[in-house]
């Protein structure tokens, strides 16, 4: 194990002040002069055909400055899958057809909001209404309405998986199960919502300030669904409040604020209200899974058969990606000899699913985790003896898929079992007596090395400048949309370069000044990637200033350098250094001005289908269920898990907390009420996410672990940790009340119906 | 979205008050806190052209207990200060209760129990226990002053027997009968800081054993919040077994009038109303026996 003077230290973070003061700008607080204020028609109907649109009256409105619909836009379309062309489906406005309530069909820029509010109401929209379909069954039965003409099935993308020999796994077993599960759709809930301000200069050339976790993919797509290049449009990256992956893609608000600035020639700007977040908004996919597991007598895993249909909503947003994680989340956690996946992505008219912190894993990982726990009942073994037994070590290798090379799941479960005291309260508690204990697991990825996106840059990159008043400046485009990577990556270079956080300065996530390239803050990704850009960058500066140290002292070849506290020198001869800014200074003189100027890559490459490192952890949690009113009352909940080094254990304590009130509300209170395609609860008030009070307390035991492939030895720390609440909760559910649930989320009712029947 | 535009009066008097809601027509609105009223015109659901506050009222915000005359609360007393009021966690702690579990902090370091009254959402935390303690509204208006018993006060979800131009200036609540209890319990899909999906209130009095007198009221389960005269039969004139209480929270159950919403459905909401009327009814009894002399 390292050692390390500001990794894995309490360092505060870099936004925390502003952000408690008030002083943090976010996108809808800039305000530039002559500003117009945009709003968005959205479709009233599931989906219907466009007959006819009359802006006039609302263009004529005093104070409308520009009214836009698809007609006048390029008709490019977009979306993330660069790769496969033939999956990007989505028009900025809508061309000839809306596909969900709230499909967007024009856009308004006013002097102000109220005018533009009023404007919308006075466009005509003459829609011919269609037959919708708004789950996966009707959506794939026979003679259904079809959503996009290019897909007659509805069914937009697939992914098989198969390794092993499945039909000799289910024959040898000694005991085999089928269950089908159903898991529904959350928001993010970000509590900032979208948010875009564009300006257009004289040469065309836009500008454009946005609430997005993926400053890079919206250039690139904003370029091209406005027919312009690339490098003519300019993205910057506000302080964001939360994205969640609901912030990913290029978005409708981001194109109508660039076109429209364009053609006003004055900067335009969206705010979304949270009412059209909720009415319209991302949202994580609702599933059907059908998972088929066999064991021997002894617990022992033979094989696993699982097939998903994802609910996609009208376009395929992220969903690709999440019908291709669902089928790696599968075969995760435990060694399972044969596994077969099979997913299908289906269009419904309804507001488009996307990513979602976990991508596909919650879903997949909620059926792994409840069928382990079914199983466990049935073969008589405790819940955590089984997964002992089938656990992944370090060393594993995933057919096709990855080879893992750390693994503390092991040590996760172990130690799980230790803090809640599992034992004596699995045997305390009886089943159906108002309490209960359960556990649930995950598994995650740290960043993927697909390229979907078709990048033609490296994965992340970074930029550093160093200055002879011992100073750097770090550039780069990684995204800090509140997660904290601006500090971790802050942390891992003055870890490296031995300065202090003071030290450094750091420009982050705007396209234009920041090097190319970077591909967002999803997938859990930038602690690893753009932490190992940075030391990449860290290194190329170090092998200049070690140079100088070389030279001044005239040091034998055969001696290693170090940095630290500020200073540089040999380590065998640590009273023969310079400060870093006398190093700095000796290198730009060596380079006749030349400032010292380095850049660093990271591309992850021959690491499998996936990703370069898998995190892993277990947490249990207890309940109280009243059995009069079907009310679960989380008591308390336990986690243990393995991200490597933890660089910044505030940040991780944060993403834990986030991760259990976000697994909480997934499991128990929230979900979107639809009626015919309709999103009934558009607010905080009657979308129910659980707030402070609702917060059970949690303890928390890190795995010692040290990644080869992550920076300093960390993985992710992110997403991951959503996954294990429902399946946790559950389980103690179901050891509380006897109902196992396999549809999300629990609610009283369905804790009352059940138990009735017991 | 933004506020429309509207006119603000902030008169000293009620009669003032009163002379301009006469002035400004029937859609100037009267605010206390505004914690309901500017939500809704937030969202464009109502587009007053006038609003009147009450706070400048002087004295308007006063909570008094007397001994004889009982409590009462003025239009403009926060639901805070309800909820830490001495004379009333010590004389009607199930009032304080339920201004304490109405909505958030903020919203009741602004909001009233007037004014949660006056909103008439039959899912309000104040109305029921008010109602179960026979509360009376005091009213002011062009005609002079009245008085209406609070359970003759809600007509539908929004509506109240407030004729053109009358004003709510406080409540009074009489003081509890020697050897009674009270209890108030309600239910919502998040555990806490929610909108009720359900809830119970009850003032029971004994006579020994004896329930003598009995008052259920039920809310978030029809227009306005009910009372359960058939649950309260079941229970009037005998001893509060766990018999009994079953079987005026089925008689409540039958009694209630709920729908499906977003909070709940109407099977749920049913089944609550049994369990919610057997458990307030339990904890006011035990309050009751607990106050009688030994």
């Amino acid at each position: 194990m390292r050692e390390f003077n500001i990794v894995g230290k309490h360092v505060p973070r870099n936004d925390a002040r502003a952000k408690a003061t008030g002083t943090a700008i976010y996108t809808d607080d800039i305000k530039l002069p002559g500003m117009l204020h945009g709003r968005i028609l959205r479709s009233p109907l599931p989906h219907a055909r466009i007959l006819r649109i009359d802006t006039s009256k609302a263009a004529a409105l005093p104070g409308v400055r520009c009214v836009i619909t698809g007609e006048d836009t390029p008709k490019i379309k977009y979306g993330n899958w660069r790769l496969f062309p033939d999956t990007q489906d989505e028009y900025p406005l809508a061309i000839d057809k809306v596909r969900f309530i709230g499909d967007e069909v024009a856009a308004v820029a006013a002097v102000d909001l109220d005018t533009a509010e009023e404007a919308l109401s006075l466009i005509e929209v003459e829609y011919e209404e269609l037959p919708a379909v708004f789950d996966v069954e009707s959506a794939i039965a026979q003679g259904a309405p079809v959503l996009h003409d290019y897909c007659p099935s509805n069914i937009s993308v697939n992914r098989k998986i198969q390794y092993g020999d499945l039909e000799k796994a289910f024959a040898e077993a000694d005991y085999v199960r089928e269950d089908t599960f159903t898991v529904h759709a959350v928001s993010h809930a970000y509590l900032e919502p979208c948010s875009s301000v564009a300006q257009a200069d004289l040469d065309g050339r836009i500008t454009l300030w946005t609430s997005t976790q993926t400053p890079y993919i919206t250039q690139c797509l904003l370029a091209s669904t406005m027919n312009m290049r690339e490098n003519d449009i300019r993205v910057i990256k506000p302080f964001v409040g939360g994205g969640f992956g609901g912030k990913m893609e290029l978005r409708t608000w981001e194109f109508c604020a660039a076109f429209m600035a364009k053609k006003t020639g004055r900067p335009v700007k969206f705010t979304l209200s949270r009412e059209e977040e909720f009415l319209a908004g991302r949202r994580r996919h609702p599933m059907k899974l059908t998972s088929k597991v066999g064991f021997k007598k002894d617990g022992t895993l033979t094989g696993k058969d699982l097939r998903i249909h994802l609910d996609g909503g009208a376009y395929n947003a992220m969903g690709p990606t999440a019908t291709f994680l669902c089928g790696n989340f599968g075969a995760m956690l435990y060694r399972y000899p044969s596994y077969r996946f099979f997913g299908e992505h289906v269009y419904t008219n309804k507001p488009p699913a996307s990513a979602m912190r976990g991508f596909g894993a919650p879903q997949s990982i909620f059926a792994t985790e409840t069928q382990m726990n079914i199983a466990a009942e049935e073969l008589g073994i405790d819940p955590i003896e089984l997964r002992l037994k089938n656990a992944q070590v370090s060393g594993d290798k995933i057919p096709d898929v990855a080879t893992i090379s750390t693994c503390g799941f092991k040590e996760s479960l172990e130690k799980v079992a230790e803090m809640c005291n599992w034992k004596e309260k699995r045997a305390q508690y009886k089943t159906g007596g108002g309490k209960g204990i359960g556990i649930g697991c995950y598994s995650f990825i740290s960043g993927g090395v697909f390229n979907w996106f078709n990048t033609q840059y490296p994965f992340s990159a970074a930029e550093v400048r160093a200055f002879d008043d011992g100073t750097v400046h770090l550039l780069t485009m990684a995204a800090d949309i509140g997660q904290g990577c601006d500090t971790v990556v802050k942390q891992i270079l003055a870890e490296e370069l031995g300065l202090k956080m003071e030290d450094i300065r750091i420009t982050s996530a705007d396209t234009s000044m920041t090097p190319q390239a970077d591909l967002g803050a999803w997938g859990s990704r930038l602690t690893l990637m753009n932490g190992n850009a940075v030391i990449d960058a860290a290194r190329k500066i170090k092998e200049q200033i070690f140079g100088m140290v070389s030279v001044r002292f005239n040091l034998n070849v055969i001696h290693e350098m170090e940095c630290k506290d500020g200073k540089v020198f040999p380590k065998g001869r640590p009273q023969r250094s310079m400060t870093f800014g006398e190093a700095v200074a000796m290198a730009q003189k060596a380079n006749r001005g030349e400032p010292l100027v380095a850049r660093g890559y990271y591309t992850p490459r021959d690491k499998g289908m996936v990703t370069p490192a898998f995190s892993f952890g277990a947490q249990v949690a207890e309940v109280e269920v009243d059995k009069e009113t079907g009310i679960v009352q989380v008591k308390k909940f336990w986690t243990a898990h393995d991200c490597g080094t933890v660089i910044n254990p505030k940040a991780v304590e944060g993403q834990l907390e986030g991760a259990i009130q976000m697994g909480l509300g997934y499991t128990l209170s929230e979900q979107f009420i639809m009626d015919g395609g309709k999103t009934l609860n558009t607010t905080f008030l009657d979308y129910k996410m659980p707030n402070a009070m609702d917060m059970p307390p949690s303890e928390t035991a890190h795995i010692d672990t040290y990644e080869p492939e992550g920076p300093m030895g960390a993985k992710e720390a992110g997403e991951g940790l959503a996954i294990p609440t429902a399946p946790a909760i559950a389980a103690a559910v179901h050891h509380a009340t006897g109902y196992r649930c396999k549809d999300l989320p629990i609610t009283p009712e369905k804790i009352l119906n059940a138990t009735k029947s017991l | 979205m933004r506020l429309s535009k509207f006119d603000f009066h902030a008169p000293k008097t009620i009669s003032e008050a009163i002379e301009l809601l006469q002035s400004k027509g029937p859609d100037a609105r009267l605010m206390a806190g505004g914690t309901d009223l500017l939500m809704k015109m937030k969202h464009g659901a109502v587009k007053p052209p006038c609003l009147i506050s009450l706070k400048s009222v002087p004295g308007l915000n006063a909570i008094r207990f007397d001994e004889s005359a009982g409590l009462t609360i003025g239009a403009t007393a926060l639901l805070s200060e309800v909820a830490e009021h001495p004379d009333i966690l010590r004389h009607y702690p199930t009032v304080a209760q339920a201004a304490r579990a109405t909505a958030n902090v903020q919203v009741r370091n602004m909001g009233t129990v007037v004014g949660n009254l006056c909103n008439a959402s039959p899912a309000a935390d104040n109305p029921p226990i008010h109602m179960a303690m026979r509360a009376v509204v005091l009213i002011e208006g062009p005609g002079g002053k009245r008085e209406l018993p609070l359970d003759e006060f809600f007509r539908g979800p929004g509506v109240t027997a407030l004729l053109p131009a009358e004003i709510v200036t406080g409540l009074r609540v009489p003081r509890m009968p020697v050897n009674a209890g009270t209890a108030y319990h309600s239910l919502s899909a998040r555990g806490k800081l929610d909108c009720n999906a359900v809830g119970a209130a009850v003032m029971l009095t004994l006579k020994g054993k004896i329930c003598e007198d009995v008052r259920l009221f039920i809310s978030a389960c029809g227009p306005t919040p009910l009372r359960g005269r058939k649950a309260e039969e079941m229970v009037r004139g005998k001893e509060l077994t766990e018999e009994i209480a079953a079987k005026a929270g089925a008689e409540a159950a039958e009694e209630s009038l709920p729908i499906t919403d977003l909070r709940a459905s109407a099977d749920y909401r049913t089944e609550m109303v049994a369990v919610l009327t057997r458990r307030v009814l339990k904890e006011a009894c035990q309050m009751a026996l607990t106050s009688q002399p030994a």
